[in-house]
């Protein structure tokens, strides 16, 4: 009886034993088609042509860790499960991670950051060149490239980031044109022209040399073809970009004139506007139609009387320069020529059967904020977590969700199944510790 | 034999949870057949299953058991081929029930403790929904003190008070980053309690076709004075203040059973259990903490849970004098609509399978022991709230094993 018992209780333990063995052992399964085919691409070599975005370029300066997750080594890394080959980026060395030197954020005190630039562990072999890169490169982006200046000589001589890749016979002469061709790629992406336009808002409206020319429309349209006519010589297919409305970044939604005025009416209740002189030299009182640019937060003019007796911005006779707003007028300009690219970049890749990722339907988006994976993303400055500190440039989390915005549009140009990145590995601004 | 078990316990994953957060998991009988039973006198854990049946229960009893619950949860981003899953847990739902009342008289006193409430899911601290969810640990231990009394020889009814004691613990990543990248991190925690009742009618009718209704109460459970602990850079501590505090409601819903026991034979029972959850009172989940800054306003998270329901079909069959074998299927609908499927509930409608088994080693002691199966449907949809979009899938296993004294 009492070995009855226990053999009983034996065997019923032995049931539990290896049913808990059992079930340990039993995943629930998903099914996806997710990195199974590429479709009708082909991810063999895939080369990214375009500027600072697609360099990497984070918080005012190119280092290593962005470059790291530059939307387009995003693109490379999920490609690999569709036939992606390797893909090689002209990287600082971890001894020079810090490359241009950029901005990092060091105080945040009720709102009001302090960015420190990194000074340290920097790329630079002389006071203006950065140490060279030699080897394959399939990261093509160069900070401040531009379609115009893609065709330009000399530019490679006064454009550091493309003079540290080229030969020194090289430098001055051969253009980024050139330089983006002859590598045996079987897809691209082209996200290029934002500094055509951007070059000129960032300076306020006010053209002082060749990095802020507002591109002629027709120029463009020229010169994009080209691009994509050589990009395509070969049949290959690709990607290209369109260029975000430049009022769609941090750079020209922070300093509003509203916040201008309050901050003016803390120290003198009876101020009424602010001045600004527009791009034809008239001075009048500033509305919300009228940007001003970011760094005029730090440039510690707002209310000085150091070079007149009346207030910085707060009087008709001493208003806010030219060169710091972008006004009603010129964002109108812009808007428009922005409008005008982006038809020639929509109709040139309709022409060649290309994907097109639109990053300015996409941004105007996140202007008005989105919600990925529980993170709110926005174009606030420092806090909307896609910008960097620079207030153009993305974070490792921009360059994530843009990354998947590219992703999405080759998938459903192609019927490839690149898998989409995880944007909640990658982060938004570093908060002081 | 003990250790051996012990161990294998301890080593795989627990992990307790089912329709929504209603575990059904409370009586290891009724668990062999799929959960099903309110209209049979089959055992004490009528207590829970239907007070009105307690009274016909022919002996005096004690009982306790445990049901270490394995949920395993998968989720895969829209667009990705990467799936992630829940970390390994435990925390077992648990019984135990009394029964007495004198030999041959009207009435039976009853209590019960069990968990009919509770979740158990940790996803990581770095996975791709750690902005909605990392992990939760939700508690509901129900103590209910029951009368149950015989109105007829063929009608009884039972009430019981319900006291719920409810334990919370919600963990979820910020999106603010370090200096080294990581992210911020909330981490609220609770201790709350709330009351209600579970009342049944047991009809015996002149075929021995038995019947059951029962309805167990809604308990709203209240949570004061939790901690919400804010972990994130020091830049940002006067947005997250230490030392915050939050109050929330958690609300369980009331559940309707319609019961039906047929007798096969000498040896053979069949039971049905219809079912009626009234999620719908689950609107939203808040948090109101005790100090606000711009950038900590209270939430108030939208769930908009609808009723859910279920239905079980379950057999018990007296094989020998002292085995009894039980087998059961069920399916329940999900009380969770498309747009609200939160990883803290991963939720879907769902197959339920189970089988158990009873021996008794004395005519005062007995050893039942079950196991239960869920599939959990498979559940492609983008997150209201969140935007968390991609698919769940959930399979859900709980041995168990139940020890009886009878007198």
């Amino acid at each position: 009886m009492v070995g009855e018992i226990i053999m009983k209780k034996y065997i019923l333990n032995s049931l539990l034993v290896a049913a808990v063995l059992f079930v340990a052992s039993c995943k629930p399964e998903i099914e996806s088609p997710a990195g199974t085919t590429a479709g009708t691409a082909n991810f063999g070599k895939y080369i990214a042509v375009g500027n600072s975005l697609t360099s990497g370029f984070a918080d005012g300066g190119l280092y290593l860790e962005g470059q790291k997750v530059a939307y387009p080594n995003l693109i490379a890394e999920k490609m690999a499960t569709v036939g992606g080959g390797s893909f090689t980026s002209p990287f600082f060395t971890d001894a020079q991670a810090n490359g241009s030197g950029y901005l990092s954020l060091t105080a945040l005190v009720n709102g009001v950051p302090t960015l420190t630039p990194v000074t340290n562990n920097l790329a630079y072999r002389d006071a203006t060149h950065l140490a060279k890169y030699t080897g394959e490169v399939q990261n093509l982006g160069i900070p401040g490239m531009r379609v115009d200046l893609a065709f330009a000589g000399p530019f490679s001589a006064a454009n550091p980031y493309l003079e540290r890749l080229l030969p020194d016979a090289q430098v001055g002469v051969t253009t980024y044109f050139q330089f983006i061709q002859g590598r045996n790629h079987t897809f691209f992406s082209l996200w290029l022209g934002n500094n055509d336009a951007l070059g000129y808002a960032t300076n306020g409206g006010v053209t002082t040399d060749a990095t802020n020319v507002l591109t002629d429309k027709s120029t463009f349209a020229l010169l994009y073809s080209n691009l994509v006519n050589s990009l395509t010589a070969g049949g290959q297919k690709g990607i290209v970009g369109t260029i975000p409305d430049v009022t769609s970044i941090p750079y020209f939604n922070t300093v509003t004139v509203a916040a201008l005025l309050t901050a003016a009416k803390a120290i003198n209740p009876a101020a009424a506007a602010i001045y600004i002189q527009t791009g034809t030299g008239a001075v009048r009182a500033a509305t919300s139609e009228d940007l001003i640019r970011l760094p005029f937060q730090s440039a510690g003019l707002f209310g000085s009387t150091a070079s007149s007796p009346y207030p910085y911005g707060l009087h008709p006779l001493n208003p806010i320069a030219n060169n710091w707003v972008l006004d009603k007028d010129e964002v109108a300009k812009v808007k428009d020529f922005v409008l005008s690219y982006n038809n020639t970049i929509k109709s040139l890749a309709d022409s060649k059967g290309l994907a097109i990722a639109d990053t300015y339907t996409y941004l105007n988006q996140v202007k008005t904020g989105i919600v990925i994976n529980g993170i709110g993303i926005n174009s606030a400055f420092i806090t909307g977590g896609a910008f960097s500190l620079d207030g153009v440039h993305l974070t490792p989390r921009g360059n994530a969700v843009i990354a998947n915005v590219f992703i999405n549009a080759i998938n459903a140009k192609y019927g490839s199944t690149i898998p989409i990145v995880d944007v909640t590995q990658y982060r938004g601004v570093k908060f002081p510790n | 034999m003990k250790k051996i078990l012990l161990s294998v316990l301890l080593s795989v994953p627990f992990w307790v949870m089912a329709q929504g957060f209603q575990v059904n998991l409370q009586g290891q009988k009724q668990i062999g057949m799929a959960g099903a039973g309110s209209a049979l006198a089959l055992d004490e854990a009528s207590v829970f299953f239907n007070p009105g049946a307690v009274t016909f229960l022919e002996k005096n009893s004690v009982s306790a058991g445990v049901n270490p619950l394995l949920f395993k949860s998968a989720f895969q981003q829209a667009g990705s081929n990467i799936t992630e899953n829940v970390k390994n847990k435990i925390a077992p739902p648990f019984e135990f029930y009394a029964v007495w009342g004198p030999k041959s008289n009207k009435w039976k006193l009853g209590l019960g403790v069990y968990t009919p409430f509770g979740g158990l899911v940790d996803w990581g601290d770095n996975w791709s929904g750690k902005y909605a969810l990392t992990s939760l640990n939700l508690k509901a231990i129900y103590i209910q003190p029951t009368l149950s009394v015989k109105i007829t020889d063929r009608i009884g009814i039972g009430a019981g008070f319900v006291y719920n004691h409810g334990d919370v613990n919600l963990q979820r990543a910020i999106p603010v980053n370090f200096p080294d990248g990581h992210s911020g991190k909330v981490t609220l925690d609770g201790t709350g309690k709330g009351y209600g009742w579970n009342a049944g009618i047991y009809i015996n009718t002149l075929s021995n076709i038995t019947f059951a209704i029962t309805h167990k109460s809604k308990v709203i459970t209240k949570l004061d004075g939790g901690t919400a602990e804010f972990d994130v850079p020091n830049s940002l501590r006067t947005s997250f203040p230490a030392g915050n505090t939050f109050t929330a409601e958690l609300p369980l819903p009331a559940t309707t059973t319609l019961g039906i026991g047929i007798p096969l034979s000498k040896s053979t029972k069949l039971a049905f259990d219809a079912s009626w959850v009234q999620w719908h009172i689950y609107q939203d989940l808040s948090f109101d903490y005790a100090t606000n800054t711009s950038a900590l306003a209270d939430t108030k998270s939208a769930r908009n849970y609808r009723d859910g329901s279920s239905f079980k079909l379950g057999i018990n069959h007296q094989a020998t004098e002292k085995l009894a074998l039980r087998a059961g299927v069920g399916y329940a609908f999900s009380p969770v609509q498309d747009g609200y499927v939160t990883p803290e509930a991963p939720d879907a409608d769902r197959y339920i399978l189970s089988a158990g088994a009873g021996y008794s080693f004395t005519s005062k002691f007995e050893v039942n022991a079950s196991f239960f199966f869920e599939d959990v449907k498979s559940r492609t949809q983008k997150n209201i709230e969140t935007g968390l979009n991609g698919t769940f899938k959930t399979l859900v296993y709980a041995p168990g094993i139940s020890l009886t004294y009878k007198w």
